[in-house]
């Protein structure tokens, strides 16, 4: 954390406002799209929630400011089987969110060619909106944006042409953490997720709001056989929390939206930017904004380490 | 005559999740060849290590192991082509994640072993068991099974106080 927070330069997204609306008014004037998701402002001061225009009026609707938190991604797979009847889909998108709709792309879950991205030029979003007319600065920022390497999504129909201020130097919260809890001994980490996981409340916020928690049936839901003890207490949390971030290694986008929708406050990204941070090492796989139709555990080399088995 | 069995103040439970083709044939070898191993090790037979998901290992653990054993066929000898390349991927990431939660990895082990190895699963099997021996038993998952919430107990001053009130 630095001593003092400095202040980082949102202006860009009054033009990036401007430039989603005269889009999405384009698009439904020429009929490219029958909807848009995208953000548009909510009832507190500074505070933004996800909208589905399916007209050129609403267009007015949209904007993009910092508070602009949500991944749209994830409207995308629950709806998917609507897509090609209807027509082409608009979707609002920061560079973390393409990478998450690459990654279901991938998974043979969304078809490029039912959407067009409105890919956002984006600087930084909010940590936390539970005081949405923050400022942004070093402090407020999103973990995840601290050590971003796709403020301007590529690939996408639409990207508003402006220039993106300077970034400024933030230290990896999550590498941080990441490396002083490798440091402890097992029993310490134990100990420490021991009381992370304690807090769960099984809600399945994380589960809902992640784009990748796509099952029509989960393995945590099923009782023949029950893998995965259902009641919110510390055994079945613990194997819930282990089991998500077993499903989520190799596929996990890196939008944190677990983290953020989390109402006990557990660090979720934490342990799916772990297993990201492992699978670079071992296999040299990143999410990013190609689209590939195998991830790093669902493909194989002869020459994989197996230094760890006898 | 079999040799005098030592006795020890804790024999550790094993479960060695195993393939069919080449593990459990190994397993069997070692067992028609009169060779010793401990008899701490539970034999569960898959049709491939790429079926163990990584969930097994957890339940297991939940379910009171105190070690775990995959053993399948070397990489190239899978009877489906395959599955163990992809579960040696799996299991790499799994033993980082259970790393990384907390839990020794001394409990967690894996090994190629050949239906020709017989040789090769006792010493397998002993080098586990002797190490999870020596680790003791595998506490961590069955005290989460006993314990409660802790939103179940009140914990704080203010709540107390707030019970005491009512």
């Amino acid at each position: 954390m630095p001593l003092t927070s400095q202040p980082i330069d949102t202006s860009i997204y009054t033009t990036i406002t401007a430039a989603i609306r005269s889009e999405a008014s384009r698009l439904f004037t020429a009929g490219e799209v029958v909807a848009i998701i995208g953000y548009a402002a909510a009832r507190r001061v500074g505070s933004a929630q996800p909208i589905i225009i399916t007209n050129a009026a609403d267009a007015e609707k949209l904007i993009f400011t910092h508070a602009c938190v949500n991944n749209l991604a994830v409207y995308l797979t629950k709806a998917k089987k609507e897509i090609p009847k209807t027509g082409k889909i608009g979707v609002v998108v920061k560079g973390c969110d393409l990478k998450a709709l690459v990654g279901l792309m991938g998974e043979s879950q969304l078809k490029r060619e039912d959407l067009y991205l409105i890919g956002i030029p984006c600087n930084g979003v909010l940590g936390s909106t539970v005081q949405p007319a923050t400022a942004l600065t070093t402090e407020s920022i999103a973990s995840k944006c601290c050590d971003c390497n796709s403020h301007l999504p590529t690939g996408c129909d639409f990207v508003p042409n402006v220039a993106l201020p300077p970034g400024l130097q933030m230290e990896s919260r999550y590498s941080v953490e990441i490396a002083r809890l490798e440091a402890l001994t097992p029993a310490e980490r134990w100990a420490y997720w021991k009381e992370q996981f304690a807090k769960c409340i099984k809600c399945y916020a994380c589960r809902q709001v992640c784009p990748f928690c796509f099952c029509e049936q989960c393995l945590c839901d099923r009782n023949k056989p029950q893998m995965v003890d259902t009641t919110p207490r510390p055994a079945g949390n613990t194997a819930w929390h282990i089991v998500r971030a077993m499903h989520l290694a190799g596929r996990c986008a890196g939008c944190a939206e677990c983290e953020r929708v989390c109402p006990m406050d557990i660090p979720l990204n934490l342990l799916n930017r772990k297993m990201a941070k492992e699978l670079k090492e071992l296999y040299d796989y990143e999410a990013g904004f190609e689209v590939n139709d195998k991830g790093p555990l669902t493909m194989f080399t002869e020459k994989d380490d197996q230094s760890f088995i006898k | 005559m079999h040799p005098e069995n030592q006795k020890h103040d804790f024999e550790p439970k094993i479960i060695a999740f195993v393939c069919t083709w080449c593990t459990y044939a190994g397993a069997d070898l070692a067992g028609t060849s009169r060779m010793q191993y401990p008899a701490n090790v539970r034999v569960l037979k898959f049709p491939c290590t790429g079926r163990i998901d990584p969930v097994f290992i957890l339940k297991a653990f939940q379910q009171g192991a105190d070690g775990v054993l995959v053993s399948g066929c070397h990489p190239g000898d899978c009877h489906y082509i395959a599955g163990n390349y992809h579960a040696r991927r799996r299991f790499a990431a799994f033993r980082k994640l259970l790393e990384f939660i907390g839990v020794d990895l001394g409990r967690l082990a894996f090994s190629w072993v050949s239906a020709a190895e017989g040789g090769k699963w006792v010493e397998v099997v002993t080098d586990l068991t002797e190490k999870v021996r020596a680790m003791g038993p595998m506490v961590e998952f069955k005290a989460l099974a006993l314990e409660e919430q802790w939103s179940g107990a009140i914990d704080t001053p203010e709540l107390q106080e707030a019970y005491d009130a009512i």
